[in-house]
């Protein structure tokens, strides 16, 4: 049944009472009459846990503990709404937060106090009208069907839609994301004809910094910010590209006057304080890494590296007991999840070792190689390049370099990853080296894969398919070699016909894929292509 | 020092947001009064609410406008402008000040195409709008229109009254509007017209930039607010 506001399931969300009752008060003349409050951040999560609800009016402010944007970040992450719950964000003042772009997750709309019921009752009918288009999009999005979210997109577009700029946008992010680059940009150029839009804008600069032109995306981020101060999507790009091009002291000043303007949102606060600590600006990093632990405190996105970033910045500046105070918490706060304990630890031995204490700083080392096995490789790269610094810190070098090799094999085409183990080694004063590790190590994938791909070629599906699942074993986490992999399974399949055996084991590889890298553009392909050979969805 | 500016900003930000707290749930509950007081027939106190209503609601315009030039001035305003159904920004204007019009029994109109789409920071615009609202409130004697249309590559937004229209040497000299001073009897600091000019000024399209202009005359012969957006 489709959903309309008499029938809707209503929660609000308002820690001062007064208002809370208010909002209650207009939304039950609306005639709802499922109504439920809670006057907290923690009270609304456990509401959320509890009950399915169409709509959502909750206040920015909540008081002590989460605050609205992170109650909706956690709600989205942990599944408690869905693609058709509405979600209306209430604000006393426009803030940088409510710009486009800014937020990765939104709310479907902010609504500006002084609130009245009529203002109230229009805002939510239209929030409704709007989901019914928006819905079925985000539903396949969700679901990572992105061609069919395309698909969707231009046929809202030809029945033409009201809003039509949002489904622009939508379907250039996707477009972004499954790397049709040649399409967004003309859907970026054609909005461009008409005026300076800065979210096409910016775009076009995404386009050029994925091309790896960083000078001509760093231009247009600039010129992007010139014309809108305050779009902190262009500044954070602008920033991506001065750090991607070497000029992190410009990056790190483009930083600076981002956190100025909008100074709540942990990620840029993280990033702030990693590339001032490279920098050498030791009093920005730790404000910064501070600022990262007090914002990200209720957050459902927290991670250990603010908490490292931090400590490393303590060491620096003489005072290890403070930085090992740091790390007590990081351990504290993430107490179950192995890849912060080796990240946690990692950082502790360096420490340790900064402080003349080698032999603790040796067995502190020897538990994070342990939680490493257990891992069985699959760690993120930023974890195991914190543990390769601190064994070079203990002058294991050979022990950092195997882990080194281990990261640029199982992320031979990420030139990301590659430049920060580069970097890696140039602060180590052993660039030439580093570069040489690179070379070697994802030369030796490059190999493998185009022997698996040539016997393919050559009509040998299952010689080049073994080949691949050898490599794959050793390299749990290499996007190219699993994906490719998955090819050659669905080659064999529509080939030799359904096979369930190596129907799951596609699948399986697709679904490591997906972690790896959700934009991997194969993917998409061969999840289809699958269910097209398989039947079904 | 930077630092200090940052918690003056949040200081200011977080007054204000307990102001309107305050001053929406005060209108609200006058909203709810008057509605009594008309069902039972007592219209003295029903106006003479009208004109309290009138008085929360201007100070909560003040608010608003404050708070943005502070932030214009210090260029920490998130300007936003992006594509606005233009029928949506000027309904919800009008129903922000429906109540108070009520109080006086004056007619709103609306003229705009349910399709227009102009490029504008919503929040700003429709400030501009509530402004000219609460203007043309006080001038006018029982009506006033609204309409929108798009003129060579422009959006014209005008609010007319069938008031007495400006005076004359306003109409030569369109900044005494915003120079005339503090009159706490029209309720004029002039701040509001300074307000609207701030935000006419910042909508740019290439080369081209917004602007104000005041009139007399238009489709019921008094006082014209006209903004015209790029």
């Amino acid at each position: 049944m489709a959903l309309t506001l008499r029938n809707a399931s209503v929660l609000v969300i308002d820690d001062f009472q007064g208002m809370r009752t208010m909002l209650r008060d207009f939304v039950r003349s609306m005639g709802v009459s499922t109504i439920d409050t809670a006057s907290s951040g923690k009270d609304a999560i456990a509401q959320l846990n509890a009950n399915r609800y169409d709509i959502v009016i909750c206040d920015y402010n909540l008081g002590p503990g989460p605050n609205g944007q992170q109650v909706l970040e956690e709600a989205r992450l942990k599944n408690l709404i869905g693609v058709a719950t509405v979600w209306a964000m209430v604000t006393a003042e426009k803030t940088p937060e409510m710009v486009m772009g800014a937020a990765e997750v939104r709310p479907d709309d902010y609504l500006l106090k002084p609130i009245n019921q009529v203002v109230l009752e229009t805002r939510l009918s239209r929030l409704i009208a709007r989901k019914h288009v928006l819905a079925p999009i985000e539903a396949s999005v969700k679901s990572l069907n992105y061609s069919d979210a395309i698909a969707q997109c231009d046929q809202q577009l030809k029945a033409r839609v009201a809003y039509p700029q949002e489904i622009l946008r939508v379907k250039s992010d996707l477009l972004l994301a499954v790397g049709e680059h040649g399409a967004a940009s003309a859907l970026f150029e054609s909005i461009l004809a008409e005026r300076d839009v800065p979210w096409a804008q910016t775009g076009l600069g995404k386009i050029h910094f994925h091309a790896r032109q960083f000078g001509q995306a760093k231009e247009i981020f600039q010129q992007v910010l010139r014309e809108h101060t305050v779009y902190m999507e262009a500044s954070d790009w602008l920033a991506k590209s001065c750090n991607r091009m070497g000029d992190t002291q410009e990056a790190e000043q483009v930083l600076l006057e981002a956190v100025k303007i909008s100074p709540n949102s942990p990620s840029r606060q993280k990033i702030l304080g990693q590339t001032a600590y490279r920098n050498g600006s030791l009093d920005v990093a730790q404000t910064a890494f501070e600022k990262t632990i007090k914002i990200g405190e209720f957050s459902p996105h927290k991670a250990p590296a603010a908490y490292t970033g931090l400590a490393r910045v303590l060491a620096d500046r003489d005072a290890p007991y403070e930085a090992l105070k740091t790390l007590a918490l990081s351990k504290l706060e993430f107490k179950y999840n192995t890849e912060a304990a080796i990240q946690t630890g990692a950082t502790e031995s360096a420490v340790y070792q900064q402080m003349g204490q080698s032999e603790r700083a040796e067995s502190v080392m020897a538990d994070v190689e342990k939680l490493l096995e257990k891992a069985a490789g699959r760690v993120s790269p930023e974890a195991s390049l914190e543990v390769a610094r601190a064994l070079f810190a203990l002058g294991m070098k050979e022990r950092a370099c195997t882990l080194l090799q281990d990261v640029v094999r199982n992320n031979h085409e990420n030139l990301e990853v590659s430049e920060s183990i580069e970097t890696l080694f140039k602060d180590l004063g052993m660039h030439a080296e580093g570069q040489a590790l690179i070379a070697q190590s994802s030369g030796e994938v490059v190999a493998i894969n185009n022997q698996g791909v040539t016997l393919a070629k050559g009509g040998d599906l299952l010689g080049g398919a073994n080949l691949l699942r050898s490599a794959s074993a050793k390299l749990p986490s290499n996007e190219v070699i699993l994906i490719n992999l998955c090819g050659l399974l669905i080659a064999l399949l529509s080939k030799e016909g359904k096979n369930h055996r190596i129907a799951s084991e596609a699948r399986e590889l697709l679904d490591r894929v997906r972690v790896i890298n959700l934009g991997n553009k194969n993917y998409h392909v061969y999840r289809a292509a699958l269910n097209r050979i398989m039947g079904g969805r | 020092m930077a630092q200090e500016e940052i918690s003056f900003t949040d200081l200011i930000a977080s007054s204000i947001h307990d102001m309107k707290n305050s001053l929406n749930l005060q209108v609200s509950a006058l909203e709810g009064i008057a509605r009594q007081s008309r069902d039972k027939g007592d219209l003295a106190l029903f106006q003479d609410l009208g004109r309290v209503i009138y008085q929360s609601n201007r100070m909560n315009l003040n608010l608003v406008e404050l708070l943005s030039l502070y932030k214009l001035s210090k260029s920490i305003y998130p300007l936003d402008i992006t594509e606005q159904s233009v029928a949506e920004v000027i309904e919800e204007a009008v129903m922000q000040n429906q109540s108070m019009m009520d109080f006086k029994g004056i007619v709103v109109s609306v003229d705009c195409a349910p399709d227009c789409y102009w490029y504008m920071d919503r929040e700003l615009v429709k400030g501009v709008l509530v402004n000219a609202l609460n203007n043309a409130f006080h001038y006018t004697r029982d009506q006033i229109h609204i309409l929108a249309r798009l003129q060579d590559k422009h959006l014209e937004l005008r609010v007319e009254d069938n008031g007495a229209g400006y005076p004359e040497r306003m109409l030569v000299n369109p900044d005494l509007a915003s120079e005339h001073g503090v009159s706490f009897e029209t309720g004029s600091t002039g701040l509001g017209f300074y307000f609207c000019e701030q935000v006419a000024r910042l909508h740019k399209n290439g080369r081209k930039r917004g602007a104000l202009a005041i009139e007399n005359g238009g489709s019921l012969g008094g006082g014209c607010f006209v903004l015209r957006l790029p």
